[in-house]
């Protein structure tokens, strides 16, 4: 539309502002206007398959507007008429992608449960192959009473150093709190991710929260309920061990999974 | 009249505000107005309005439901990804 007859169409609406009288060329545009997305909804074969109420509303609400535009006067009526249409038409388009989504979304709610019976397997087996050496490897898993409630740490050797992602190494102990998670429906846990005094604070803060995330990730993806997981990043704070030695260091790189009383008390978070 | 503020209310109910739709400003705008011009006896317009402002109400409505179903869409997609991924880490072990 050039720059005219844009200025145009302004002064037009706005001679329009009242709801009376104006029939013509606003009342004309409105009518193609509608015309044209009821065409559209009309010929897509989903819309008329999934809104085909609305479709009948818009078609009757622009024959109507039709009917009208034919007698003096009524530019108003042709407005208001060619209005509703339009709406239908946008309604219609709607409910149907709302119902495309859910059909999409039913179809990978399948795929999804698929493939985590198939990572479940997967783990399980892994578990299996590997045997009895990897316990002795995750030396620093341990579960203790503290005044937290029942905490379980992952050691630093499930992660690659710098890295968030964990190795599948941890198998076995995700497997088992997967299991406890499953035995006792109500419990909830805070996982909370630490990392040493090497690096930057934010850095530090972004580690031990990435690595606390996907420690969680983990766990829904093995089908426990997100709403049961709390995740929190700690970075530097709340060290086991003196930062001083290498020994030190690597038992603050840890995760720790904080789990709740059977009715689902957490203990606050630090 | 009744009908508008039925499709107002029901799409208050799916989370609809005016802030985030714009037809659901445009819905609650004309339906005071249609209460105005039923003040003042003035009953088509009143009509017009309510009509329209239960149309716009309506589609406030549903946009707000399709956007839910592709949010929905969208965490089944991730978590596809992500059990694919960690699969794939399996099966490279």
């Amino acid at each position: 539309m050039s720059l005219k007859s844009n200025a145009l169409g302004i002064l037009i609406l706005a001679g329009c502002a009242s709801l009376y009288g104006c029939a013509g060329q606003h009342s004309e545009a409105a009518l193609q206007q509608a015309g044209a997305d009821f065409q559209k909804v009309k010929e897509d074969s989903n819309v008329l398959r999934i809104a085909p109420k609305d479709v009948i509303r818009a078609g009757e609400s622009l024959a109507r507007a039709d009917r009208l535009s034919t007698y003096w006067g009524s530019g108003a009526d042709v407005v208001h008429y060619a209005y509703l249409s339009q709406r239908y038409s946008e309604i219609a388009r709607e409910h149907t992608n709302q119902a495309l989504n859910e059909e999409r979304a039913a179809k990978l709610e399948l795929e999804r449960q698929r493939l985590q019976l198939a990572l479940r397997e997967s783990k399980l087996l892994s578990v299996q192959q590997q045997g009895k050496w990897l316990e002795e490897q995750i030396v620093a898993l341990a579960t203790t009473q503290t005044d937290r409630g029942l905490v379980m740490t992952l050691g630093d050797v499930l992660f690659d150093t710098g890295q968030a992602e964990l190795k599948n190494s941890a198998n076995r102990v995700v497997l088992k709190i997967v299991q406890f998670l499953q035995l006792n429906p109500k419990r909830v846990v805070r996982i909370e991710g630490y990392t040493d005094s090497t690096g930057g604070r934010q850095e530090n803060l972004k580690l031990s929260r990435d690595r606390a995330q996907s420690v969680a990730d983990v766990l829904v993806d093995l089908g426990i309920d997100e709403k049961r997981i709390q995740v929190e990043g700690y970075g530097d704070q709340f060290p086991v061990d003196a930062n001083a030695s290498e020994r030190g260091r690597a038992q603050n790189r840890r995760v720790e999974i904080v789990f709740s009383d059977e009715k689902g008390q957490l203990g606050a978070a630090r | 009249m009744r009908l508008t503020e039925q499709a107002i209310a029901q799409a208050k109910a799916v989370g609809a505000t005016a802030d985030e739709v714009p037809e659901m400003q445009l819905a609650e705008t004309k339906y005071n107005r249609a209460k105005g011009s039923m003040a003042d006896e003035s009953y088509r317009n009143a009509r017009m309005r309510a009509e329209q402002a239960e149309l716009d109400a309506r589609l406030a409505e549903a946009k707000v439901l399709t956007k839910k179903s592709e949010e929905q869409l969208n965490v089944l997609n991730t978590r596809i990804v992500r059990l694919r991924k960690q699969l794939q880490l399996g099966e490279a072990q």
